[in-house]
């Protein structure tokens, strides 16, 4: 339902653009900077421009920063802009980092919501926007009445990291689509914590624009740009999943996982450190925590210098 | 067993031919080595290369045992055709290399030579040289995902195992 109505958006706002208008993108990056490339508006993404440019930038490119802003590698552009991308392996690879820990809960949360069968309902709650250094991507999940006291085995990980596995194999390209808020608000009618990230997303832009993002059947709200193909995870598994203590009747689970890009593989040895470390629970308030920790030992080493003097 | 040997195979043979026969490619080989030992850098065929850089690096093996031993003596008086390069190798490299188990050389392949031949040309060079760097090593950024994630590990198996004081205390 939710993909014939991304559909039926995506071809309407297609058609607004009948005739072909020509834009012009500037490269400002490393191997040609100042090259002038001719694209299509609303047609033509930065995936096209790196084709344009050179395979290494088609392979290794996975955000596009479109004068100052990060967009996804296959969201159309609209206007004359100039136009840089990012990679894996940059000085500061923090955008990349995130839109691929998100790229990475939205994988999860498809796995998660095929998984069962379908007398049990699932609803997705929201990916926390949890930082890399954490160790693990997270996604809340409400499950059935009827699974309260499930526990999740080993086995049950293992499945849900082979159909992750399937997924990744298909090399599913993530559609974004910059939709109104109403629109948003008909798809998701039946989920009421995504009405409510949807109300919020509104209320922060202008013109109450939300943006959606597909891959194969399943559609759902983010907070930015993801990875532009499923292919780009390398080692992917899911680890753990925790029960979250809120106020609210139901019982929130929060499932966790670990992945790597193709760019940045791990040997196996390193690979299960990871995913020992991720299983552990992981919370906003502890990074916060840990935050205020290492600045107290900064201060305290501070201290004892002074103290020595 | 080998029954016969047949002409134009050569598997298993660890010395190269060079030169115009033995002498001279021992000739050719110890011209390279007085070359390397003086300057310290050296462009040359890859082979010469090569086939140099293990008579180099057992070179230097015997002038770490000191200038006072007859055997590293006469051998340094063989290898360096020119004779004050001697006191360079005993006072200068021996000293240098002493911490180094071994590898004191470094090969590197370079594009091939202009001339008609388009030989496969390289660079050897001693370690520790005063020349700047041919290849700069580019490591990952602190902050790739991969490290991130490695860096939240190691801070993680540090607060384990760093002793845990009982809340409360005064610092």
């Amino acid at each position: 339902m939710r993909n014939e109505l991304f559909t039926k958006e995506k071809e309407r706002q297609l058609s607004l653009y009948p005739r072909i208008e020509k834009i012009e993108v500037k490269y400002t990056g490393k191997p040609h900077p100042g090259s002038l490339l001719i694209m299509n508006k609303a047609l033509s993404t930065p995936y096209n421009c790196a084709m344009h440019l050179s395979e290494w930038h088609c392979k290794k490119s996975v955000l596009a920063l479109v004068d100052g802003e990060v967009w996804d590698m296959y969201r159309p552009l609209t206007k004359s802009c100039e136009i840089q991308f990012l990679t894996f392996k940059d000085e500061d690879p923090e955008e990349v980092n995130k839109a691929y820990w998100r790229s990475c809960a939205m994988i999860m949360a498809c796995v998660l919501k095929r998984a069962f069968k379908d007398e049990y309902s699932v609803n997705l709650v929201k990916a926390p926007e949890v930082p890399v250094i954490s160790g693990a991507f997270c996604y809340d999940v409400i499950l059935d009445n009827r699974l309260n006291d499930w526990q999740p085995t080993k086995d049950n990980f293992n499945s849900l990291t082979k159909d992750a596995s399937k997924l990744i194999y298909k090399d599913l390209p993530f559609e974004t689509l910059q939709v109104e808020a109403k629109v948003a608000r008909e798809m998701f009618q039946h989920n009421k914590y995504k009405i409510e990230m949807i109300e919020q997303k509104a209320s922060r832009n202008m013109e109450g624009i939300v943006t959606l993002h597909r891959f194969g059947d399943f559609v759902d709200v983010s907070e930015g740009p993801h990875i532009p193909r499923t292919s780009f995870c390398f080692q992917y598994e899911i680890t753990a999943a925790h029960n979250l203590q809120t106020n609210q009747p139901e019982l929130i689970r929060r499932f966790q996982g670990v992945s790597l890009p193709v760019h940045l593989r791990a040997h196996h040895t390193v690979w299960h450190k990871l995913l020992e470390r991720s299983k552990w629970l992981v919370t906003e308030e502890k990074i916060v925590e840990a935050a205020a920790e290492s600045l107290e030992e900064k201060g305290g080493t501070e201290e004892e210098k002074t103290l020595s003097i | 067993m080998r029954l016969s040997v047949a002409a134009a195979i050569s598997h298993g043979r660890l010395y190269r031919r060079l030169g115009s026969g033995p002498r001279s490619r021992v000739d050719l080989l110890r011209n390279l080595v007085t070359a390397l030992v003086r300057h310290e850098r050296l462009e040359a065929p890859w082979a010469r290369a090569d086939e140099m850089r293990g008579y180099a690096e057992r070179l230097i093996d015997y002038a770490k045992r000191g200038d006072t031993d007859e055997r590293a003596m006469r051998m340094a008086n063989f290898w360096l055709t020119e004779k004050d390069l001697i006191h360079k190798l005993f006072k200068v490299l021996a000293p240098r290399f002493q911490p180094h188990p071994g590898s004191y050389t470094r090969l590197l392949q370079i594009p091939s030579r202009d001339g008609t031949d388009r030989a496969k040309m390289a660079v050897i060079e001693l370690k520790g040289n005063p020349y700047p760097p041919l290849i700069r090593p580019r490591r990952d950024s602190e902050k790739t995902l991969l490290n991130q994630l490695l860096k939240g590990y190691r801070e993680d198996s540090r607060r384990e195992a760093a002793p845990r004081l009982p809340e409360g205390t005064p610092l």
